[in-house]
């Protein structure tokens, strides 16, 4: 029964750092019905930048591990993120706004591998900085990581908290930010027809920028909480990451930001379940992705539209 | 083959208006969600007649349309062509004889005028992947007997010499034609046109008219849906006129011409809103 | 877009005499330089310090400095000749060329041949003093003649594709461009110097850019149109040559057959992406089932299947698993399409690669020994031939890798021939018809779904067959030979080189191969690159280097201009024959 709870635990955990990537994904669909698959990369990048804050920071702090590096950390994190996902949209997706569908797609292609070459490349070339061309530890903050809390009979690892707790605090900054805010309520309503939001004197260019920005940040907290959770980061683990992401999106119905949370946390269950307790010799870590694919293949097939998701009609 | 008969082999039935039941749709019934658009419609046209669908917007002409030839699968009721029922596949529709047009043109816009014909050939002709590739007798045969066809279509419906032009760089009224030619191409016994003649001048109207009679006589069936009143009562042998999803009336051009209730629907009470102006 | 420029079309008409003897002299002094000596000592490209004898790369610059001058000269020569009725056939070809568009390519590309070696001597002796007078004089004349060539007011647009030509002119033009490719692919191959190959590169590059700014390569075009048959055969005859130059070197052909492996799947991939219409994530799957089938099925101690049937049953059986492994992951078509289907199908070759790692007997049963892969696949040996000797033809030995290449080459022309005649077929059609409104397609009686299964299937079963090879050819095969990045690979080689051609896709796919081969220094930047380079080629020219002319309608769909000039252009099987 603990080892249960501990990997529904697990899985919720997971699932949140899937939540938390998935929603940009989708917030960006719904405003522009582009599927950004260099969103990955953001993620990554992310946690590179928050890597980079911690080491910068500790030239004056000495690699000081306290509680108060994390909020700096975090804030590192979404400059560089946002600012990637910024200049991406602008000079890569805006001029294929009216392109075939393949452009944008074969866009973000060349985009994730550009950004993980140059992070591979170049992030050891930084005096200071580590050589990223393997996997680099993370920095260690306190309180987060750690032995295990043991709640009521149950060991939670600590980065759990976190990551959990990240969610909890973007899901709701996001649902203040799209229904109460006014370029909430601008994104709302270029999502329903950019067109006539056009001519209501809605900035659409800069609606989306917001999109891609939002997705960005929240891709970036993803990325300090993978790096709290698994203890190190590496330049490919966008790629992974993305695609379960992105399948938590589509199960949650694409362009829902509700969906792309409920999508996640039961994608990351539901992996950590089959992890554990799939029998035989297909079950167990080294087959936990292929499931996670059939998964992803499945839901793409047979229910494209999400777990909730109307089907769509389309017209002759 | 003569050129005034587009109809291949079926030519033979000739021209014995409403001899023979062609297609027999019976209590056809579509529901989107909670929109019932179409609600238990029959019809039945027979060889060699023009059947017309009228009705204001959004009464469900397209969808009873979409519903004939297999593009929607309809919620209840069935759709029995030559005697045979007709499953909701639009590849099998085709195959079965009937061919449509599409009210917003749907013309593959980057091949040539004749490209697209030569498509329409497309289920008549069945060399696969091995004859293409070693350029088989078959494939020759087919290949010449596809193109000689293409040909004489476009010329049928009047745009011999166009077959080079990209179909997105032909004028409106030849993009329609050659929607019609793309349909002939598939060897139907029954055709069906979607608003053959929205956005065209009168003289583009009048040559429509023209080939669609044309056709008619050479012994296909028709069924066309159209706004255009004049057009539809100096065609049609029978005029069914749809509202809110539903069979009005159905009779002869006469009979509905002059039926109060078609003419309520269309210009007179409260809720025929906006039915009129497109009538 | 328009670049703003200082040269404007006033000053053009005011001082364009000039401009001309500015561009003639810049492309005489230019040739001449060639002459003298350009770098300090000899250890820089292929020794350019000379004086009186230039280097193979200099003669390559003498080439551009005489194109230059010619160019120049015959803005001048045409009024005259054209006046005095001298040599009026003649003056009437000319006419059709676009020499003035042609003089400003080669202007441009003259300053960037000469700053390419220049740099490179500066990189390879070490700073600016190692270049000699010579270079500074070429790099002098390369400035002078780009501000005459800016100087001509623009020129008209060549109508060399117009010109009715003798048949044979026309195959005697196509073989002796593709000998003249050759032997520069085989000159360009044998450098070790990395930068003298990107010299070579550079030169290509700028001959290309005059070829098609002056109207030859409408001409090359059109008459390749009109002797097709010829230019394939040509085609494979200089590819046939090609191991013939290499005296018996086996490290270029090891490089060349890889290359072509890499191109016969891309083309493989062309049918499904460039045909159907279809995006496939997870290409280089095929090629990995048909290279695993091969290793488990040949004569290896590792190989894990006891039945060890000849190497045409085993490369027919690699084809098949191929194909079917296609027709499952074709199968979400049905219902999927667009970028989800591009997502389903990179999710496939994510699991086959997985699957394959863990089928190593702990995490699975031991087909394939896991991520160690088969190693110690020995060479082929069919009909008595052995693929591992040396064989010695007309005096000139061919290694093992030249064996691999020929047997290579005869795969390659299976695949362009079924890529050509699928295109040109009633099937081609469809596949046609599907990319441009798969609804109406299905309305007219196509078999949207059947024909989109079979380009999987078939695309498939053409890489299962090279796939098969590329065991032998490796010696080994192990699932991370097929990661997604070499399907991005794969795709990136239609996607530049034009999609739904194969000359295209053949381009692409030397380019992206032999490039980083060839450059050390290219090779640690190579993945940073294509990325770049995909992201750059989307934006500027998304329909590739030599795309299929409904591509490009296909891409531009809102250039009105573009379009009716293509109207007028159709080859002939869009048009109708009477």
């Amino acid at each position: 029964m603990t080892f249960f709870l501990d990997q529904l635990l697990n899985g919720i955990s997971l699932g949140a750092l899937y939540a938390l990537i998935a929603v940009g994904y989708t917030v960006v669909y719904g405003i522009v019905q582009l599927i950004n698959f260099a969103h990955g990369e953001v993620f990554m990048i992310g946690a590179f930048g928050a890597l980079s804050t911690w080491i910068v920071l500790g030239t004056v702090t000495g690699g000081s591990t306290a509680w108060w590096n994390l909020p700096l950390m975090l804030v590192g994190g979404m400059v560089v993120a946002v600012l990637t996902a910024v200049l991406m949209e602008r000079f890569a997706y805006r001029p294929l706004r009216n392109a075939p569908r393949l452009a944008p797609l074969i866009t973000a292609i060349g985009i994730s591998i550009f950004l993980q070459e140059f992070v591979r490349l170049f992030f050891g070339e930084i005096p200071g900085f580590p050589d990223a061309k393997a996997a680099i530890p993370f920095p260690q903050i306190d309180f987060f990581t750690g032995d295990p809390v043991n709640v009521g009979g149950v060991l939670v690892h600590r980065g759990n908290f976190f990551v959990i707790g990240a969610l909890i605090v973007c899901w709701a900054f996001l649902w203040w930010f799209v229904n109460r805010t006014a370029t909430g309520r601008a994104m709302q309503a270029v999502s329903q027809d950019p067109d006539t939001s056009r001519l209501m004197g809605i900035d659409v260019d800069r609606i989306i920028v917001v999109a891609f920005a939002v997705g960005a940040a929240l891709a970036a907290v993803a990325g300090v909480a993978h790096g709290l959770r698994y203890g190190n980061i590496d330049f490919r683990m966008g790629f992974l990451a993305g695609l379960k992401a992105f399948t938590a999106a589509v199960l949650g119905g694409i362009g829902n930001i509700n969906g792309a949370v409920v999508g996640g946390l039961t994608l990351g269950v539901v992996e950590a379940m089959a992890t554990a307790f799939m029998p035989g010799q297909f079950g167990g870590p080294s087959w936990k992705d292929v499931w996670a694919f059939v998964l992803l293949i499945l839901i793409l097939v047979f229910r494209p539209q999400g777990l909730v998701g109307a089907k769509v009609v389309d017209r002759a | 083959m003569s050129i005034d008969s587009p109809v291949a082999g079926a030519a033979a039935s000739g021209h014995e208006v409403g001899k023979r039941e062609m297609l027999v749709a019976s209590h056809v019934t579509m529901r989107f969600g909670g929109l019932v658009a179409v609600d238990d419609v029959s019809l039945t046209v027979h060889t060699g007649e023009i059947v017309g669908l009228i009705g204001p917007n959004g009464a469900g002409k397209t969808t009873f349309f979409n519903c004939l030839t297999g593009l929607y699968k309809p919620t209840s009721g069935e759709v029995r062509f030559a005697d045979r029922l007709l499953p909701p596949k639009p590849r099998q529709v085709v195959v079965a004889g009937m061919a449509r047009t599409f009210q917003n043109i749907r013309l593959f816009p980057n091949m040539t005028a004749l490209e697209n014909v030569m498509v329409g050939r497309y289920c008549r002709t069945s060399s696969m992947a091995v004859t293409s590739i070693l350029r088989g007798p078959k494939y020759r045969r087919e290949e010449a007997e596809t193109r000689e066809r293409a040909v004489e279509l476009l010329e049928y419906v009047g745009m011999k010499g166009q077959g080079g032009h990209l179909a997105r760089n032909l004028p409106y009224g030849d993009q329609r034609r050659l929607e019609i030619a793309r349909a002939l191409a598939t060897d139907p016994q029954l055709l069906l046109l979607d608003e053959p003649t929205a956005g065209m001048n009168p003289q583009e109207t009048r040559q429509a008219e023209e080939l669609i009679f044309k056709i008619r006589d050479s012994g296909m069936a028709i069924v066309v849906i159209e706004h255009d009143m004049r057009f539809i009562f100096n065609l049609c042998d029978r005029v069914s006129c749809l509202v809110r999803g539903k069979t009005l009336v159905e009779g002869t051009a006469a009979q509905v011409q002059s039926d109060p209730r078609v003419i309520e629907a269309y210009i007179g009470s409260p809720e025929g809103e906006d039915g009129a102006e497109n009538a | 877009m328009r670049i703003p420029t200082i040269f404007t079309l006033e000053l053009q008409k005011r001082h364009h005499r000039i401009g001309r003897l500015l561009a003639l002299a810049g492309g005489l002094v230019f040739a001449v330089s060639a002459y003298l000596p350009w770098a300090y000592a000899s250890g820089a490209l292929d020794d350019m310090s000379y004086l009186g004898g230039p280097s193979a790369l200099q003669f390559l610059g003498l080439a551009l400095g005489l194109i230059l001058a010619i160019c120049a000269t015959m803005g001048l020569i045409e009024p005259w000749a054209g006046a005095k009725g001298v040599a009026p056939a003649l003056l009437k070809v000319s006419k059709r060329v676009g020499w003035t568009r042609g003089a400003k390519v080669t202007g441009i590309g003259m300053l960037a041949y000469i700053g390419v070696v220049l740099l490179a001597i500066v990189i390879e002796l070490g700073g600016l003093v190692t270049v000699e007078w010579g270079g500074w004089v070429a790099l002098a004349a390369a400035v002078v003649g780009l501000i005459g060539t800016r100087l001509i007011t623009p020129g008209r647009p060549p109508s060399l594709e117009r010109l009715r030509t003798p048949g044979w002119v026309g195959i005697l033009a196509i073989a002796l461009t593709l000998l003249g490719a050759l032997l520069l692919a085989a000159y360009a191959l044998n450098q070790v110097d990395g930068g003298s190959f990107v010299v070579i590169l550079t030169f290509a590059g700028v001959l290309a850019a005059f070829i098609l700014r002056s109207g030859l390569g409408g001409w090359l075009s059109s008459i390749s149109q009109r002797h097709r048959t010829v230019l394939v055969f040509a085609a494979f005859a200089v590819a046939f040559l090609f191991p013939f130059t290499q005296n018996g070197s086996d490290a270029n052909m090891s490089i060349a057959t890889q290359v072509l492996i890499f191109a016969a799947t891309a083309v493989g991939l062309n049918i499904v992406v460039g045909l159907a219409g279809l995006l496939d994530l997870g290409y280089i799957a095929f090629l990995g089932a048909g290279a695993f089938t091969a290793a488990t099925m040949s004569q290896s101690a590792f190989a894990t299947i006891g039945w060890k049937p000849p190497f045409i049953v085993v490369m027919l059986i690699a084809g098949l698993i191929s194909a079917t492994l296609g027709l499952i992951i074709g199968s979400p078509t049905l219902r999927v399409s667009g970028d989800y289907l591009a997502i389903v199908t990179l999710a496939f070759g994510e699991i086959f690669r997985i699957s394959m790692s863990n089928l190593d007997g702990r995490d699975g049963p031991d087909l394939v020994h896991g991520s160690s892969g088969i190693p110690a696949i020995p060479n082929l040996n069919l009909f008595g031939f052995d693929f591992g000797a040396v064989h010695t033809v007309a005096g000139i030995p061919l290694g093992r890798f030249s064996n691999y290449f020929f047997l290579m080459l005869l795969i390659m022309a299976v695949i362009v021939l079924v890529f050509t005649r699928l295109n040109h077929s009633r099937i081609g059609r469809g596949w046609v018809a599907i990319r441009e409104d798969e609804k109406a397609a299905e309305a007219m009686g196509v078999n949207v779904f059947g024909l989109k299964l079979l380009a999987f299937a078939g695309g498939a079963f053409l890489a299962g067959l090279a796939g098969a090879v590329k065991a032998h050819v490796d010696q080994s095969v192990t699932p991370d030979q097929y990661i997604f990045l070499e399907s991005a690979f794969l795709l990136a080689a239609v996607v530049l080189g034009g999609m739904g051609t194969v000359m295209g896709v053949i381009l692409g796919a030397v380019l992206l191969k032999l490039v980083p081969e060839k450059l050390r220094f290219v090779n640690e930047y190579r993945m940073l690159l294509f990325g770049l380079l995909l992201v750059v080629m989307m934006r500027v020219r998304p329909e590739g280097m030599i795309p299929n002319q409904r591509r490009v309608l296909e891409f531009h769909s809102d250039d009105e201009e573009l379009i009716d000039e293509i109207e007028e252009d159709l080859p002939y099987e869009f048009a109708e024959e009477s």
